[in-house]
């Protein structure tokens, strides 16, 4: 990226209108609500604030590298596969309104660059657009709100921030997600009211951008603020094609948001202590102050807690259905001779219950991808469930729609909608009268049963081999390799936007 | 390299135990039967003959006074921030123009932004029953969106005035799916810890930010003419745009709830155009899954009916807007009319001074509200929303105006002095609802007398409308901050004659 201009600060002097007001005598209990006295201080914002501005190189842990490298790398692999979808596509024309200076990179675009914001908006859904992307406990999808917004940043800035800065920042944006979901025991279950992503999301997107500008204390205190006014986006629109701009909308709205503390916009300072600041995206709400970095008390969530990566473009949940679907075909093909689906007669499945996963005849590839039936359906046809089994033409197969028929769901009791604790089983009944029942309690790729670097490598080289070129391929998994001595993160974006012509050309036109 | 997923599960065979019930399939309905569907009908099916005269009138009384308080709010601080930020991240674009800036075009959704964030900057702006402020959210989306349009296929007065309209119709049936929205959203009572809440003004989110997102939709996909698909979908896309927090309400960031909602609505249209698609049971109620009612506790939808049938009587001819005659929040115009009755009393209706020396105790009896109860504002975003402060201000000086809440003003020792006199009351039979609420100002002499005032409904108010004269009057101190007067008066004319308008272009081009 060439003719960066100066990202300078603007500063309007302090708010105008402010005045320290000394009160001589003691705070007028009679005028203060008890909830006033109560909240005064916890002083939790301020703790976030602090810790976003404290933390540094020296705290990242050999663990905790590992694993965001890991994150970093599916999430960009995921990413470029994403640019070739229909939602990524009318999300870049829209973008390419607007017009601006400064430009930054569109992953698997040689051509095309973007207002800083509006890259991290495209960038962020092409992650999410095939629910392809990490999954954390508490349920969120961390990493797509987070590393398009920095990487968009990074590329505006003046000066390039190294590869660990941005690492830094990358976890920064991670650990303060994780903090947030924490305060709250709704946000353990699987949602019911906000997507998750679009509600600690673009809080970890404006902790991550305020790190990287290298904002104080306060201003880091106010990002969150000013994000915590564009969180929360209703359940309802996943499994639709908006779902994924609930990640763009995380990361470029959260990177706006850091960019506004920095001009000296201010929102409310205690908006994480507060019931109706950040908890009104919760019905229970228990906030609790960030560790002091300086204390060496500091522990990252994500070197106690793992992510999940996928091994099918598709709501977590599905890999468990799939994986046991798997195993019961394969006990019928070993136990009945010459076995056929058409021997189907039921398909029972045992799952947790969650509304917006259960979807019996889906018409969509969104709600296919949200579907327990449609996912178990799949793996009984075809003895694989992959990147292509979303197509129209898949979906719509007339022995698919046959055996979805036949499905049955049930939601047992001890089955906890919680992906640290469910489970699923596959029961298939044969008209000759055999049963056969298959249990997944942990898929692979489950935090539990973590990907192989081998494997998780292999996932990034097919995803990104649909886009770029083997240059382009090669050099993004070496610079996230070996991003902690990477001098200057601008040579990401090049890797990034290497695209093999054809592959470009194909799909220009969608 | 992995395509396909291994099989790691080794089998179990499971007792055929008992299980429970099997989670309910989806009731199918048909797609037309949805409330989702019937909004998308009626933003498409609706038609400029449908505007009443009573909401022609109203509706460009709203539009003037949305102008005005817009082109005033373009000389604040976070309008400056706000405008600067978008010019910085992004560059110029001679498309949509912005409020009180010669010259300066931005990229619609920009320029909606700013202009959002210009109205509501000083809290100046309309308010309706259930508690929002519709026209900011709605006004500059559909602008920026007329400055979008080609010269040569520019919507019509009439045209744009329904699209306003339909924006601003749309809020209210959203508002009224709730009875939270009728005192404000309320959250679900705290832990027993805290005190009672009356209902009222603990608001969850700011309602602007929830309704006012899908207003925007809705009146840009009316002028966009989207078929009732992409309205629909336009609403859904705005959904997951829409709901801020109230804690940042009273700090400097409450005028980008305004400012986002007409930006987001608009984008969520435009992008709806583009064939974007979401969910088309967002409106609908669906169990276990949280749509629009994501951001209320309780909520009932109603589907709309379609205009083609028997007409449309919109919201806004049963209920009128209140309009503010000084920038702070609506709550504040009861305390200061009482206040200033009592000023008179002091000063005996000639002008005069009111000296803190001669008060001892200033009683508010006022609605219990957290929001607008501030003992020392520190900041100008504070004094607004201060019965204590507005009232004393009033007290002071008989009325409160623009100036009133400069840092002159706002540090003056009198005042202090007077606001470390103030006691509040919060009467039973005084609900924080704008339909219901009072204010009394009680205020006890040095010498023992004591003064009394009380306004059950200030002039603004939907119930005691201001004049035309009154409202000219407002905007012609609104506009002419930014404004020659020749241009303001033009103004004036323009939005008078909007429904007879060929061509908005002619309301575009007074307002630069």
């Amino acid at each position: 990226m060439v003719g960066f201009s100066v990202l300078s600060l603007w500063k309007f002097g302090s708010p105008a209108f402010r005045r320290r007001v000394t009160y001589k005598s003691v705070l007028r209990l009679d005028v203060l609500s008890l909830e006033d006295i109560t909240m005064l201080r916890k002083g939790i914002t301020e703790s976030f604030g602090g810790a976003i501005h404290a933390l540094n190189t020296t705290q990242l842990t050999d663990g905790v590298i590992h694993r965001s490298k890991r994150m970093m790398l599916d999430t960009l692999g995921v990413g470029l596969l994403g640019t070739r979808t229909a939602v990524f596509n009318k999300a870049l024309k829209y973008s390419q309104m607007f017009t601006s200076d400064e430009r930054s990179s569109v992953w698997g675009k040689s051509q095309t660059t973007l207002p800083p914001h509006y890259a991290a908006f495209v960038n962020g859904i092409a992650v999410h657009s095939m629910d392809f992307d990490d999954t954390w406990h508490p349920a969120t999808h961390p990493s797509g709100a987070v590393l398009p917004a920095l990487l968009a940043l990074a590329d505006a800035l003046d000066r390039p921030p190294s590869g660990l800065d941005l690492l830094l920042a990358f976890n920064v944006g991670i650990e303060v997600q994780g903090r947030l979901m924490r305060f709250s025991r709704e946000a353990y279950n699987i949602p019911e009211r906000f997507h998750p992503p679009s509600v600690v999301g673009v809080m970890g997107s404006a902790a991550a951008s305020a790190k990287l500008l290298g904002l104080s204390p306060a201003q880091c205190s106010h990002a969150l603020a000013i994000a915590a006014s564009s969180a929360g986006a209703p359940l309802a629109n996943t499994a639709t094609q908006t779902k994924p701009l609930h990640i763009g909308n995380a990361a470029r709205r959260g990177l706006e948001a850091a960019q506004l503390a920095q001009l000296g916009l201010e929102g409310n300072p205690n908006i994480l202590d507060l019931d109706r600041g950040f908890g009104v995206y919760y019905k229970d709400y228990s906030p609790s102050a960030m560790t002091d970095c300086a204390s060496g008390d500091f522990r990252w969530i994500l070197e106690d807690q793992d992510v999940a990566f996928k091994r099918i473009p598709a709501h977590l949940g599905m890999h468990w259905v799939v994986d046991a679907a798997l195993a019961a075909r394969a006990e019928l093909a070993n136990e009945v001779r010459n076995f056929d689906l058409s021997q189907i007669r039921r398909v029972t499945l045992r799952v947790p219950p969650s509304k917006y996963i259960d979807c019996p005849f889906p018409a969509t590839e969104h709600q296919a991808r949200h579907s327990f039936q449609f996912n178990a359906c799949s793996a009984l046809l075809d003895d694989k469930v992959t990147v292509s089994s979303y197509s129209e033409a898949q979906i719509n197969r007339p022995a698919l729609r046959e055996l979805l028929s036949k499905v049955k769901v049930e939601t047992p009791k001890a089955n906890q909608p919680n992906f640290d604790k469910m489970y699923c089983e596959v029961e298939v009944e044969t008209h000759q009268g055999q049963s056969h029942v298959a249990r997944c309690d942990t898929f692979y790729g489950h935090w539990r049963k973590p990907l192989s670097q081998e494997d998780l490598v292999g996932k990034f080289s097919v995803n990104a081999s649909s886009v770029l070129c083997t240059e382009g391929v090669e050099g993004v998994m070496e610079v996230i390799g070996n991003i902690e001595r990477v001098r200057e993160s601008s040579v990401l974006g090049l890797y990034l936007t290497m695209t093999s012509s054809q592959q470009e050309q194909l799909y220009s036109s969608m | 390299m992995i395509s396909t997923l291994q099989r790691t599960i080794r089998p179990v065979w499971a007792s055929r135990g008992l299980h429970n019930s099997a989670v309910e399939a989806l009731k199918y309905q048909a797609p037309g039967d949805t409330v989702t569907a019937s909004y998308g009908k009626f933003i498409s099916e609706i038609k400029p003959q449908h505007l009443s005269s009573v909401v022609l009138h109203r509706s460009k009384r709203m539009v003037l006074d949305s102008i005005g308080v817009g082109m005033i709010g373009s000389t604040t601080d976070v309008f400056e921030l706000a405008l600067q930020h978008c010019q910085h991240m992004y560059a110029p674009d001679d498309i949509s123009s912005v409020y009180g800036r010669t010259g300066t075009r931005l990229s619609p959704t920009l320029a909606a932004f700013v202009n959002g964030v210009a109205t509501h900057s000083m809290d100046f702006d309309d308010t309706w029953h259930p508690a929002t402020h519709p026209s900011g959210a709605v006004l500059p989306a559909v602008l920026a969106l007329s400055d979008m349009m080609p010269a040569s296929n520019k919507p019509s007065g009439l045209d744009f005035l329904l699209a306003f309209n339909v924006g601003i119709e749309i809020q209210g049936r959203l508002m009224r799916f709730s009875n939270e929205a009728h005192s404000i959203p309320k959250r679900r009572a705290p832990p027993s810890l805290f005190l009672i809440l009356s209902v009222f003004f603990i608001a969850r989110f700011h309602p602007p930010s929830v309704v006012g997102t899908m207003g925007s939709a809705a009146a840009c996909a009316r002028l966009l003419s989207l078929d009732h698909s992409k309205c629909s979908h336009a609403l859904a896309i705005a959904a997951s745009l829409s709901g801020a927090p109230m804690a940042n309400a009273a700090t400097q960031s409450k005028p980008l709830h305004i400012g986002n909602a007409s930006r987001l609505g608009l984008e969520a249209a435009l992008l709806a155009s583009r064939g974007l698609e979401a969910s088309p049971l967002v409106l609908d109620a669906v169990a276990g899954v949280a749509g629009f009612n994501a951001f209320y506790e309780d909520y009932v939808p109603q589907p709309l009916e379609s205009p083609n049938k028997n007409g449309h009587m919109f919201l806004l001819e049963e209920q009128d807007i209140g309009f503010k005659r000084f920038p702070a929040h609506l709550g504040m115009h009861w305390v200061a009319d009482a206040a200033s009755s009592v000023h008179k009393l002091l000063v005996g209706f000639g002008p005069g001074t009111v000296s803190p020396a001669q008060v001892k105790d200033i009683l508010l009896r006022v609605p219990k509200s957290k929001y607008i109860n501030r003992p020392f504002p520190e900041s100008e975003h504070e004094a607004r929303h201060s019965f204590q402060f507005n009232a004393c201000s009033a007290l002071l000086d008989g009325e409160v105006t623009v100036q009133s809440f400069t840092p002159a003003a706002m540090t003056r020792p009198d005042l202090s002095a007077l606001l470390s006199r103030v006691r509040m009351e919060h009467p039973q039979d005084n609900p924080a609802n704008f339909n219901l609420m009072y204010g009394e100002v009680q205020v006890t002499l040095v010498g023992g007398d004591i003064l009394k005032g009380r306004c059950d409904t200030f002039y603004g108010h939907w119930r005691h409308p201001l004049t035309n004269e009154s409202l000219k009057k407002k905007f012609r101190n609104n506009a002419g901050a930014v404004l020659p007067s020749a241009k303001v008066e033009s103004l004036i004319d323009v939005v008078e004659e909007l429904d007879r308008l060929g061509d908005c272009k002619e309301l575009l081009s007074e307002l630069q």
